[in-house]
């Protein structure tokens, strides 16, 4: 049952039709034919040799030489030629019976006509046979005219006939069996044009959308295959998200159950400092705070990576004027560096296209990071600056401090996973970024290339 | 006097916190859970909130007294920090610290909502300045006269003071003040700002009220 929905089988159905035509239009043709042979057309063939022996013979054979006679003969032969025409020519010259003769004939032949006459129909259409009455020529002659066309073979009449029909006939069935095709390859390529296109279309939530299945073959099965890949697709992607909303959960929830016993420390640490304190006892508490600050960011920075690396961290590009972003993040971060005495130093001259398109959460990290390891790493040289930079390749903002280089700070491990974070984010955002360290300051340059 | 509701189910944070904040000469009621946060949310000036909290979470009972009592300022004070929790904090919230923070950070936070929120009625002093910042009326100390601002230049100034000791962008002040966006080379607003510094400092050449932050903006700092 299925096989006779499938397209495999109308197909098989219009090439079986095609051939069953082309033998059934010989079959036709042949009874066709056959049918002519028995009604009209005689299937034998004439041969002029044989009328003309018929009619010499039968001139030859006729004694009584009256026009009833004559006349009486005429009817049998025009009984059996019905194309022929007769006409006889007494002894004297005079035309005397004739039958269905369509050309014009004196009535009194000279014998300049008669010799005339036979030069016109020798061997001209119609066929002619003169034949003398009886046994002497005294009686005059007879003349006996047939068309040509009557000695072809039947066929050939049946061409000249119905050649026509024939031919039209062929290229009818010829233009049918195109249309057909046409249609059925026609209604093929509409549905999967049609399924192209709902493959297409696309949800909100960016997953293709569910077509129609409208028949059972072959396209179905492919509609039917295609709804099934986007239900998967959809319960993996729900699936994908629940695995990320628990993954982002697990971890937020690590990072908060490791910062309450810091944020305990604190508490602690704070009301020792209110208390009176040796001079060691101010150092401690002074090295515990910064331990504190140092841990918390690392708590951040190793939940950030872990997101990060897991392609977690969520990213929503959108465009931002860059140079307004920078200096929003510099007033936060202003006070810090002020409070730690550093020199700061500000230039940021607006780009000719100031929009970059990025994620203002990842970018806010990436100064943040960078910032918060000037402040640890590198606040020997007391000093931070922040410029724009743009060539004819790039625009860029550029971090820069005095500090004592990225090589030469033994204790600057932490400084790794921050770096770390700003490599990802960065290189994630389509951005670009260098680092000049040296031992008089380092120098970091985020480059948007044009 | 004012009247802090502080929410905290870790014991040793809430009594750390009350007490300093107790120390600084603010009335502090701290409750372990959100459930009887009705009955005391009366006559209150901020809320301090956690989000982790037993029962009802910290962001639950934000917005409950946020629909309710939408004069109360609220900042939430949490250990989570993933920027998808900030977010939803600051739907509703006024402000987000996360911990472990320092205390002084929380005054400073807690300050600035009060003034935002003009519950501060008190007299600023402002170096040679005494602001009445409710009704923004400013006295010259020095010579006890009135000193008289302009439309733009009262709210200039009023806006400085709402984000007391805050850099402000160029941006950020023509936006808040005019309440149209900056276009870069605008000189409206330096203009202004000139005025301004004409009418409150003592030597507008060199002025030390309105702070110039360079490649910044400005600042008025306490």
């Amino acid at each position: 049952m299925k096989f006779f929905r499938s397209l495999l089988a109308k197909y098989m159905v219009i090439i079986f039709l095609a051939i069953s035509i082309v033998q059934l239009s010989y079959f036709a043709i042949a009874v066709f034919m056959f049918g002519i042979g028995k009604t009209g057309f005689s299937s034998e063939v004439l041969r002029e040799s044989e009328v003309e022996e018929k009619w010499l013979t039968e001139a030859k054979s006729i004694k009584n030489f009256t026009e009833d006679t004559i006349a009486q003969h005429f009817k049998d032969w025009k009984g059996q030629y019905p194309k022929s025409s007769m006409f006889w020519v007494s002894e004297d010259g005079t035309l005397r019976t004739k039958v269905d003769v369509k050309e014009h004939l004196p009535s009194e032949w000279t014998p300049a006509f008669t010799t005339k006459f036979i030069k016109e129909h020798y061997g001209e259409d119609p066929f002619t046979v003169i034949a003398f009455l009886g046994q002497d020529e005294s009686n005059g002659f007879i003349v006996f005219e047939i068309p040509r066309e009557v000695f072809n073979p039947p066929l050939r009449n049946v061409y000249e006939q119905y050649g026509y029909l024939v031919i039209a006939g062929t290229i009818a069935i010829i233009i049918f069996f195109i249309a057909i095709s046409f249609l059925f390859f026609r209604g093929i390529r509409k549905r999967l044009l049609h399924l192209q296109e709902a493959m297409e279309i696309r949800d909100v939530d960016g997953l293709p959308i569910e077509t129609k299945v409208k028949k059972k073959d072959e396209i179905g099965q492919l509609e039917q295959s295609f709804n099934r890949m986007v239900c998967e697709l959809r319960e993996s992607k729900n699936r994908e998200q629940k695995e990320e909303q628990l993954r982002r959960e697990l971890i937020a929830n690590l990072s908060h159950d490791l910062r309450t016993p810091l944020t305990k420390i604190r508490a602690q640490s704070y009301s020792i400092s209110k208390e009176v304190l040796s001079e060691d006892g101010k150092q401690a508490i002074k090295a515990m705070e910064t331990s504190i600050v140092n841990i918390d960011t690392l708590i951040e920075n190793l939940m950030s990576y872990t997101l990060l690396m897991a392609s977690k961290y969520k990213f929503e590009a959108k465009e931002i004027n860059i140079i307004r972003f920078v200096r929003e993040q510099m007033t936060t971060w202003y006070p810090v560096f002020e409070k730690e005495g550093f020199e700061i130093d500000i230039e940021l001259d607006p780009f000719e296209k100031n929009e970059w398109q990025v994620d203002p959460i990842w970018l806010g990290r990436i100064v943040d990071n960078l910032f918060q390891n000037i402040l640890r790493h590198a606040s020997s040289g007391k000093y931070v600056g922040v410029e724009t930079e743009s060539t004819e390749r790039y625009d860029a903002f550029i971090i820069k401090d005095h500090g004592n280089g990225m090589k030469n700070e033994s204790n600057a491990k932490g400084a790794g996973i921050g770096l770390s974070i700003v490599d990802i984010m960065v290189k994630g955002m389509n951005l670009d970024w260098d680092i000049e360290s040296s031992e008089s300051g380092t120098k970091i340059k985020i480059k948007h290339y044009k | 006097m004012y009247n802090i509701l502080y929410i905290e189910d870790e014991k040793e944070i809430g009594q750390w916190v009350t007490k300093d904040l107790t120390e600084r000469g603010y009335e502090v009621t701290w409750l372990e859970s959100g459930e009887e946060v009705d009955q005391h949310i009366a006559f209150k000036d901020i809320a301090i909130l956690d989000v982790m909290l037993p029962g009802l979470d910290g962001f639950s009972i934000g917005k409950r007294i946020k629909r309710e009592n939408k004069e109360i300022p609220i900042l939430m004070l949490s250990a989570r920090t993933a920027v998808e929790d900030k977010i939803e904090g600051l739907n509703f919230a006024d402000d987000y610290l996360t911990k472990p923070f320092h205390p002084d950070e929380l005054i400073a936070r807690v300050e600035v909502l009060l003034r935002r929120y003009q519950k501060n009625d008190d007299v600023l002093d402002l170096q040679h300045l005494k602001i009445y910042t409710k009704e923004m009326r400013i006295i010259n100390k020095q010579t006890d006269e009135e000193i008289q601002l302009t439309g733009k230049q009262f709210y200039l100034l009023q806006y400085f003071i709402r984000h007391l000791n805050q850099i402000l962008t160029k941006e950020q002040l023509y936006e808040g003040v005019w309440g149209e966006s900056y276009i870069e080379g605008d000189k409206t607003l330096m203009v202004h700002i000139r005025y301004l510094r004409e009418k409150i400092e003592i030597n507008p050449a060199k002025p030390t009220i309105i702070e110039t932050i360079r490649g910044i903006g400005y600042r008025v700092k306490q």
